[in-house]
Protein backbone atom coordinates (compact mmCIF):
# COMPACT_ATOMS: atom_id res chain seq x y z
CA UNK A 1 0.00 0.00 0.00
CA UNK A 2 1.36 3.44 -0.80
CA UNK A 3 2.12 6.02 1.85
CA UNK A 4 -0.67 8.28 0.61
CA UNK A 5 -3.36 5.63 0.96
CA UNK A 6 -2.11 4.61 4.40
CA UNK A 7 -2.12 8.19 5.64
CA UNK A 8 -5.56 8.77 4.13
CA UNK A 9 -6.93 5.69 5.92
CA UNK A 10 -5.39 6.81 9.21
CA UNK A 11 -6.87 10.28 8.76
CA UNK A 12 -10.24 8.70 7.93
CA UNK A 13 -10.12 6.63 11.10
CA UNK A 14 -9.35 9.69 13.23
CA UNK A 15 -12.16 11.60 11.52
CA UNK A 16 -14.57 8.70 12.13
CA UNK A 17 -13.70 8.73 15.86
CA UNK A 18 -14.34 12.47 15.92
CA UNK A 19 -17.72 12.12 14.21
CA UNK A 20 -18.83 9.30 16.54
CA UNK A 21 -17.73 11.32 19.58
CA UNK A 22 -19.60 14.39 18.34
CA UNK A 23 -22.82 12.48 17.58
CA UNK A 24 -22.66 10.82 20.98
CA UNK A 25 -22.11 14.17 22.73
CA UNK A 26 -25.10 15.67 20.92
CA UNK A 27 -27.46 12.74 21.47
CA UNK A 28 -26.63 11.68 25.01
CA UNK A 29 -28.72 13.07 27.84
CA UNK A 30 -31.62 14.26 25.70
CA UNK A 31 -35.20 13.34 26.53
CA UNK A 32 -37.37 11.36 24.15
CA UNK A 33 -41.16 11.54 24.51
CA UNK A 34 -42.80 8.21 25.23
CA UNK A 35 -46.28 7.93 23.73
CA UNK A 36 -48.95 5.49 24.80
CA UNK A 37 -49.90 4.78 28.37
CA UNK A 38 -46.99 2.76 29.70
CA UNK A 39 -47.33 2.60 33.45
CA UNK A 40 -44.41 1.41 35.56
CA UNK A 41 -45.19 -1.29 38.10
CA UNK A 42 -43.62 0.38 41.13
CA UNK A 43 -43.66 -2.69 43.40
CA UNK A 44 -41.87 -4.77 40.78
CA UNK A 45 -38.90 -2.37 40.83
CA UNK A 46 -38.21 -3.27 44.47
CA UNK A 47 -36.71 0.19 44.82
CA UNK A 48 -35.77 1.53 48.23
CA UNK A 49 -35.63 5.08 49.46
CA UNK A 50 -33.83 5.91 52.70
CA UNK A 51 -33.81 2.18 53.49
CA UNK A 52 -37.57 1.76 53.05
CA UNK A 53 -39.24 -0.04 50.13
CA UNK A 54 -41.02 2.27 47.69
CA UNK A 55 -44.60 1.16 46.96
CA UNK A 56 -46.11 4.30 45.46
CA UNK A 57 -45.09 7.60 43.98
CA UNK A 58 -45.64 10.62 46.18
CA UNK A 59 -44.54 13.55 44.02
CA UNK A 60 -45.75 15.01 40.73
CA UNK A 61 -42.51 14.09 38.97
CA UNK A 62 -40.30 11.04 39.49
CA UNK A 63 -36.95 10.44 37.84
CA UNK A 64 -36.49 6.68 37.78
CA UNK A 65 -32.83 5.96 37.09
CA UNK A 66 -31.63 2.51 36.01
CA UNK A 67 -27.98 1.80 36.83
CA UNK A 68 -25.52 -1.08 36.80
CA UNK A 69 -22.30 -1.81 38.67
CA UNK A 70 -20.34 -1.36 35.44
CA UNK A 71 -21.48 2.14 34.67
CA UNK A 72 -19.19 5.15 34.65
CA UNK A 73 -21.85 7.84 34.44
CA UNK A 74 -24.36 6.36 36.91
CA UNK A 75 -22.96 7.81 40.17
CA UNK A 76 -22.65 11.38 38.80
CA UNK A 77 -26.19 11.08 37.36
CA UNK A 78 -27.52 9.91 40.73
CA UNK A 79 -25.81 12.84 42.41
CA UNK A 80 -27.32 15.28 39.91
CA UNK A 81 -30.86 13.89 40.31
CA UNK A 82 -30.75 13.71 44.10
CA UNK A 83 -29.58 17.33 44.22
CA UNK A 84 -32.60 18.19 42.09
CA UNK A 85 -34.85 16.22 44.44
CA UNK A 86 -33.57 18.20 47.42
CA UNK A 87 -34.14 21.54 45.73
CA UNK A 88 -37.59 20.79 44.27
CA UNK A 89 -40.37 19.35 46.47
CA UNK A 90 -42.24 18.11 43.38
CA UNK A 91 -39.42 15.79 42.38
CA UNK A 92 -38.39 12.33 43.55
CA UNK A 93 -35.30 10.46 42.44
CA UNK A 94 -35.42 6.66 42.45
CA UNK A 95 -32.43 4.54 41.50
CA UNK A 96 -32.70 0.86 40.62
CA UNK A 97 -29.60 -1.28 40.10
CA UNK A 98 -30.39 -3.61 37.21
CA UNK A 99 -27.08 -5.50 37.16
CA UNK A 100 -28.96 -8.59 38.36
CA UNK A 101 -32.41 -7.58 37.09
CA UNK A 102 -32.47 -8.80 33.52
CA UNK A 103 -36.28 -8.90 33.75
CA UNK A 104 -36.38 -5.10 34.10
CA UNK A 105 -33.68 -4.63 31.45
CA UNK A 106 -35.86 -6.54 28.97
CA UNK A 107 -39.17 -5.05 30.05
CA UNK A 108 -38.01 -1.45 29.75
CA UNK A 109 -35.67 -2.18 26.84
CA UNK A 110 -32.65 -0.68 28.59
CA UNK A 111 -29.77 -0.55 26.13
CA UNK A 112 -27.48 1.67 28.15
CA UNK A 113 -27.04 2.88 31.68
CA UNK A 114 -27.86 5.28 33.06
CA UNK A 115 -31.31 5.30 31.49
CA UNK A 116 -33.74 7.60 33.28
CA UNK A 117 -37.52 7.43 32.91
CA UNK A 118 -39.55 10.52 33.70
CA UNK A 119 -42.75 9.43 35.45
CA UNK A 120 -45.88 11.27 36.52
CA UNK A 121 -47.48 10.52 39.86
CA UNK A 122 -49.44 7.57 38.46
CA UNK A 123 -46.22 6.04 37.17
CA UNK A 124 -46.96 6.77 33.51
CA UNK A 125 -43.76 7.05 31.49
CA UNK A 126 -43.66 10.58 30.06
CA UNK A 127 -40.20 10.44 28.54
CA UNK A 128 -36.93 8.63 28.55
CA UNK A 129 -33.37 9.98 28.91
CA UNK A 130 -30.43 7.85 27.77
CA UNK A 131 -27.04 8.71 29.29
CA UNK A 132 -26.17 11.49 31.72
CA UNK A 133 -29.10 13.92 31.51
CA UNK A 134 -28.22 17.40 30.30
CA UNK A 135 -29.13 20.05 32.87
CA UNK A 136 -31.50 21.86 30.49
CA UNK A 137 -33.21 18.54 29.64
CA UNK A 138 -34.22 18.14 33.28
CA UNK A 139 -35.46 21.73 33.52
CA UNK A 140 -37.58 21.26 30.39
CA UNK A 141 -38.97 17.94 31.60
CA UNK A 142 -40.08 19.42 34.93
CA UNK A 143 -41.41 22.47 33.09
CA UNK A 144 -43.67 20.22 30.97
CA UNK A 145 -45.59 19.28 34.11
CA UNK A 146 -47.07 22.78 34.58
CA UNK A 147 -46.36 22.77 38.27
CA UNK B 1 -14.90 -5.84 45.37
CA UNK B 2 -15.60 -2.23 44.58
CA UNK B 3 -12.81 0.24 45.17
CA UNK B 4 -12.98 3.86 44.13
CA UNK B 5 -10.45 5.21 41.66
CA UNK B 6 -9.64 8.53 40.03
CA UNK B 7 -11.57 8.45 36.69
CA UNK B 8 -8.78 10.40 35.02
CA UNK B 9 -6.51 7.35 35.40
CA UNK B 10 -8.33 5.15 32.85
CA UNK B 11 -8.70 8.12 30.52
CA UNK B 12 -4.96 8.72 30.65
CA UNK B 13 -4.37 5.03 29.94
CA UNK B 14 -6.85 5.14 27.06
CA UNK B 15 -4.92 8.03 25.52
CA UNK B 16 -1.75 5.91 25.38
CA UNK B 17 -3.75 2.94 24.07
CA UNK B 18 -5.22 5.26 21.46
CA UNK B 19 -1.81 6.33 20.15
CA UNK B 20 -0.58 2.73 20.26
CA UNK B 21 -3.60 1.48 18.29
CA UNK B 22 -3.10 4.22 15.67
CA UNK B 23 0.49 3.00 15.18
CA UNK B 24 -0.66 -0.64 14.97
CA UNK B 25 -3.35 0.33 12.46
CA UNK B 26 -0.80 2.16 10.31
CA UNK B 27 1.76 -0.64 10.40
CA UNK B 28 -0.91 -3.29 9.76
CA UNK B 29 -1.92 -1.68 6.47
CA UNK B 30 1.31 -2.72 4.80
CA UNK B 31 2.36 -6.34 4.24
CA UNK B 32 6.00 -5.38 4.93
CA UNK B 33 5.30 -3.84 8.31
CA UNK B 34 2.33 -5.96 9.37
CA UNK B 35 4.51 -8.10 11.64
CA UNK B 36 5.55 -4.96 13.60
CA UNK B 37 1.86 -4.19 14.07
CA UNK B 38 1.22 -7.75 15.24
CA UNK B 39 4.09 -7.56 17.74
CA UNK B 40 2.74 -4.26 19.12
CA UNK B 41 -0.73 -5.81 19.30
CA UNK B 42 0.83 -8.60 21.37
CA UNK B 43 2.15 -5.93 23.75
CA UNK B 44 -1.32 -4.33 23.91
CA UNK B 45 -2.90 -7.74 24.63
CA UNK B 46 -0.42 -8.37 27.46
CA UNK B 47 -1.23 -4.94 28.95
CA UNK B 48 -4.98 -5.63 28.70
CA UNK B 49 -4.43 -8.97 30.42
CA UNK B 50 -2.75 -7.20 33.35
CA UNK B 51 -5.63 -4.70 33.47
CA UNK B 52 -8.26 -7.45 33.29
CA UNK B 53 -6.75 -9.59 36.02
CA UNK B 54 -5.38 -6.98 38.43
CA UNK B 55 -7.43 -3.86 37.62
CA UNK B 56 -6.43 -0.59 36.00
CA UNK B 57 -4.58 0.74 39.05
CA UNK B 58 -2.07 -2.15 38.87
CA UNK B 59 -1.71 -1.62 35.13
CA UNK B 60 1.59 0.00 34.01
CA UNK B 61 -0.34 2.98 32.60
CA UNK B 62 -2.10 3.29 35.98
CA UNK B 63 1.29 3.36 37.64
CA UNK B 64 2.52 5.99 35.17
CA UNK B 65 -0.58 8.07 35.93
CA UNK B 66 -0.02 7.87 39.68
CA UNK B 67 3.68 8.68 39.63
CA UNK B 68 3.92 11.17 36.76
CA UNK B 69 0.51 12.75 36.13
CA UNK B 70 -1.54 12.70 39.30
CA UNK B 71 0.93 14.67 41.48
CA UNK B 72 0.56 17.53 38.99
CA UNK B 73 -3.25 17.53 39.04
CA UNK B 74 -5.69 18.87 41.61
CA UNK B 75 -7.66 16.38 43.70
CA UNK B 76 -10.34 14.56 41.69
CA UNK B 77 -13.83 16.10 41.81
CA UNK B 78 -15.32 12.64 41.93
CA UNK B 79 -14.16 9.06 41.99
CA UNK B 80 -15.53 6.09 40.09
CA UNK B 81 -16.02 2.40 40.68
CA UNK B 82 -12.99 0.39 39.59
CA UNK B 83 -15.10 -2.35 37.97
CA UNK B 84 -16.29 -0.63 34.77
CA UNK B 85 -12.75 0.23 33.57
CA UNK B 86 -11.60 -3.25 34.53
CA UNK B 87 -14.40 -4.72 32.46
CA UNK B 88 -13.37 -2.46 29.57
CA UNK B 89 -9.86 -3.92 29.83
CA UNK B 90 -11.38 -7.36 29.27
CA UNK B 91 -13.14 -6.07 26.15
CA UNK B 92 -9.80 -4.63 24.96
CA UNK B 93 -8.15 -7.99 25.58
CA UNK B 94 -10.86 -9.70 23.56
CA UNK B 95 -10.38 -7.29 20.63
CA UNK B 96 -6.57 -7.78 20.66
CA UNK B 97 -6.90 -11.58 20.77
CA UNK B 98 -9.33 -11.47 17.83
CA UNK B 99 -6.93 -9.17 15.94
CA UNK B 100 -3.98 -11.50 16.52
CA UNK B 101 -6.06 -14.55 15.58
CA UNK B 102 -7.03 -12.87 12.30
CA UNK B 103 -3.36 -12.05 11.69
CA UNK B 104 -2.20 -15.60 12.24
CA UNK B 105 -5.08 -16.90 10.09
CA UNK B 106 -3.72 -14.52 7.42
CA UNK B 107 -7.05 -12.78 6.96
CA UNK B 108 -6.30 -9.72 4.79
CA UNK B 109 -6.45 -6.52 6.88
CA UNK B 110 -7.85 -8.44 9.86
CA UNK B 111 -5.19 -6.91 12.09
CA UNK B 112 -5.88 -3.41 10.74
CA UNK B 113 -9.64 -3.75 11.32
CA UNK B 114 -9.15 -4.93 14.92
CA UNK B 115 -6.64 -2.10 15.52
CA UNK B 116 -9.16 0.35 14.02
CA UNK B 117 -11.88 -0.89 16.41
CA UNK B 118 -9.47 -0.50 19.34
CA UNK B 119 -8.61 2.99 18.12
CA UNK B 120 -12.28 4.06 18.02
CA UNK B 121 -13.06 2.62 21.47
CA UNK B 122 -9.98 4.14 23.14
CA UNK B 123 -10.54 7.50 21.40
CA UNK B 124 -14.07 7.73 22.83
CA UNK B 125 -12.82 6.81 26.29
CA UNK B 126 -9.86 9.18 26.17
CA UNK B 127 -11.45 12.28 24.67
CA UNK B 128 -15.09 12.26 25.74
CA UNK B 129 -15.01 9.80 28.65
CA UNK B 130 -17.39 7.42 26.92
CA UNK B 131 -16.53 3.89 28.02
CA UNK B 132 -17.65 1.57 25.22
CA UNK B 133 -16.70 -1.55 27.17
CA UNK B 134 -18.85 -0.45 30.10
CA UNK B 135 -21.68 0.39 27.75
CA UNK B 136 -21.53 -3.07 26.20
CA UNK B 137 -22.01 -4.78 29.54
CA UNK B 138 -25.82 -4.76 29.48
CA UNK B 139 -25.96 -5.64 25.79
CA UNK B 140 -23.71 -8.65 26.22
CA UNK B 141 -25.62 -9.74 29.27
CA UNK B 142 -28.92 -9.47 27.41
CA UNK B 143 -27.53 -11.63 24.66
CA UNK B 144 -26.60 -14.15 27.35
CA UNK B 145 -22.89 -13.97 26.48
CA UNK B 146 -22.07 -14.16 30.15
CA UNK B 147 -23.75 -14.29 33.51
CA UNK B 148 -22.89 -11.22 35.58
Amino acid sequence: MTLDIKLALLAGLILLAGVIALIWKLKTGNAKKVSGDHVVDIAELAATKNGKPVTKLTTRVTFLQFSTDFCTFCPPTAKMLSTLEKSDPNVTHLEVNVTERLDLVKKYNILQTPTTLVLDQKGTIISRIGGTPKAHTLVTEIGNFDI
Amino acid sequence: MATQIDPRGPRFGATITNVLSAIIFYEALDKNTESIGAALFGVAAALFLIGTVFGTSKHPFGWLFRTLVKPRLSAPKETEDSRPPQFAQAVGLFVSVVGLALYFAQVPYGLAIAAGALFLASALQAYVGFCLGCQMYLGLKRLGVFKG
